[in-house]
């Protein structure tokens, strides 16, 4: 973004993770949007096949969560990893076959959520042990003070497009507008945790539970309307929360495609420009496709 | 859905009168970033009846009467989950030993049932007394009842001592609320077990016009489905309580007890802003 920024001013913390496993009750099954009970993978653990560009939707799974889900065992410390690591941050795999490989943050799920190339997942298990330089907390635009900026390094930030438009607002480039209706599980938490599920997201369900966001990509950056996510993720008209869509596919109702939050302020704050490419993908990967 | 068939059964609950709690940072911060010290959320509150306004209190979610927990965490959830509104309690230890109080709905996360007693049996009570529940109501489905409604959350004596009516050729059920208030402010609560969860309406005063929304009250969300977790459907309707009070912190605010949920054009909510009578004008009337 061409955007003033205080990106010197910040600092970077080393934060130890660990790949957490996926988890799961004697119980099994929960119940889906249709009333049908499933029992289906995506939450926690590596998951396979599945990275920034490609469809939120169309899979049979539950959460899912692209990439390792990682967590610190210790409740303090993962906090600090929940609430300080931004989207775009570095994560470096530090034991296992997979040492040294290098992923990045695509956003929170109560799991930090670090994708890496395929090869390199495939390598990865529950356990093995990353470190995250976390730095964007506390990223301010002073052109912009309406704007609260959350969970976004500052290297994401200089590889989006627009930045400060002639007319003074912040243009923002993104996939889709998505309708107050849609917000699901996930409101009323702080906006450095975990993201905000989309609902009207069920692919072959019957209209009544569609609100057309079925197209999500992971790794598509949204603008949620009616959304103000500066102190914690709530209602208020005329407001805009723009976000990341970090984990994909839900079954569970109430649930569905959830976004990370970036930015957030008043609508009039904001210059929104639809991009099929306002995506991840293009921000982060050197050869987003073509490199698995 | 036409629910489990069968009779009902009872259960002799367990709840522990519960601690307010803080974590070790005292302060919560508003949707304009202002901090606030949440008072009233959870424990026991005084001076806070049914029929009291939502929005009347410097208080966050307060609720009437006395929060119930156990401290077994999967006892918690089944205490939350099978307590019903309308459910009596009694108080069995401590110098409110005796005192009969009524649940009036319940909230999730960890999940507490709230329980509203007289002002002077609360003003006895103490964190750590024993209340039981005489828990029944889930699974109970009132005869003739459409099988395109849920009922959740109620006693099975509840719903004919409020304005809810079921059409006796099975057509449907209406039940006059105080207000329906558009599913994109619904908040804490989507996505989760509406058996065992409150759902937080994100409403200031503004919001309702004419109406004073009062603890106790019925209120119906439109395009929200809450047969099992709760979530967006076009063209449905949920009704449900209003059991604890307003919230500052974004994404809450007065929290609704699920009781019915249907298609619209079958569970027809009736609004009444000014002479609806909801749980606080029932517990006024003879049993």
């Amino acid at each position: 973004m061409n955007v003033g920024t205080n990106a010197s001013d910040l600092i970077a913390q080393v934060l130890a993770g660990e790949v957490w496993p996926p988890l799961a009750d004697r119980h099994g099954h929960r119940v889906g949007a249709d009333g049908r009970p499933f029992a289906l993978p995506g939450m926690g653990g590596v998951t396979l096949g599945v990275h920034c560009g490609d469809p939120a939707l169309g899979y049979a799974s539950d959460h899912l969560e692209p990439g390792a889900s990682v967590r610190h065992r210790d409740t303090a410390a993962n906090n600090a990893l929940q609430f300080l690591c931004c989207t775009g941050n570095a994560v470096r795999v530090t034991s296992g076959p997979a040492a040294g490989a290098v992923g990045h943050v695509i956003g929170q799920h109560a799991y930090v959520l670090a994708d890496f190339a395929e090869p390199d997942l495939a390598r990865m298990a529950p356990g093995d042990q990353v470190s995250v330089t976390a730095v964007g907390q506390g990223l301010a635009l002073p052109d912009h003070p309406a704007v609260v900026v959350k969970n976004c390094s500052p290297g994401l930030l200089s590889a989006m497009p627009g930045g400060t438009a002639p007319d003074g607002r912040l243009e923002v480039h993104v996939t889709a507008v998505i309708p107050a209706e849609a917000v699901g599980a996930g409101a009323g938490m702080s906006s450095e945790y975990a993201n905000t599920d989309l609902m009207g997201a069920y692919p072959g369900l019957p209209p009544a539970f569609s609100l057309g966001l079925e197209h999500l990509r992971i790794g598509d950056v949204v603008a949620m309307r009616d959304a103000d996510h500066r102190f914690g993720r709530g209602y208020r008209a005329d407001y805009l929360a723009i976000g990341v869509i970090s984990t994909g596919q839900c079954r569970l109702f109430g649930h569905g495609p959830g976004a990370s939050t970036l930015f957030s302020g008043p609508a009039e704050a904001f210059r929104l420009v639809t991009d099929a490419d306002a995506n991840l993908a293009r921000y982060l990967h050197e050869s987003p496709r073509s490199a698995r | 859905m036409s629910g489990t068939p069968g009779r009902p059964v009872g259960l002799s609950m367990l709840g522990i009168v519960e601690n307010a709690e803080l974590g070790t940072e005292p302060y919560r911060v508003d949707a304009d970033g202002q901090p606030y010290l949440p008072v009233g959320d959870g424990g026991v509150v005084l001076g806070l009846d049914l029929g009291d306004p939502v929005f009347s209190r410097t208080a966050d979610h307060a609720a009437p009467g006395a929060c119930i927990v156990h401290p077994d965490p999967v006892a918690r959830h089944g205490l939350t989950t099978y307590c019903c509104v309308g459910n009596t309690a009694v108080v069995r230890t401590g110098d409110a030993a005796g005192a009969e109080g009524v649940v009036i709905g319940k909230r999730g996360e960890r999940g507490r049932v709230i329980v509203a007693l007289g002002q002077d049996d609360l003003a006895r009570l103490r964190p750590g007394d024993e209340v039981a529940v005489h828990a029944v109501g889930q699974g109970w489905r009132p005869a003739h009842l459409s099988p395109d409604v849920s009922v959740m959350n109620a006693d099975p004596g509840l719903l004919s001592r409020l304005p809810v009516s079921v059409a006796e050729d099975g057509s449907g059920i209406s039940a006059h609320v105080r207000a329906c208030v558009p599913g994109r402010l619904a908040g804490n609560g989507i996505g989760r077990p509406a058996v065992s969860w409150d759902l937080d309406l994100q409403l200031r005063p503004a919001d309702l016009g004419e109406a004073a929304l009062l603890l106790g009250d019925l209120i119906a969300v439109t395009d929200i489905d809450a047969r099992y977790t709760m979530g967006y459907r076009r063209g449905w309707v949920t009704v449900g309580v209003v059991s604890h009070g307003a919230s500052r912190l974004p994404g809450h605010g007065p929290g609704m007890t699920p009781l019915l949920t249907g298609p619209a054009d079958v569970l027809r909510a009736h609004a009444d802003a000014v002479g609806h009578g909801g749980l606080g004008w029932a517990a006024g009337q003879p049993h």
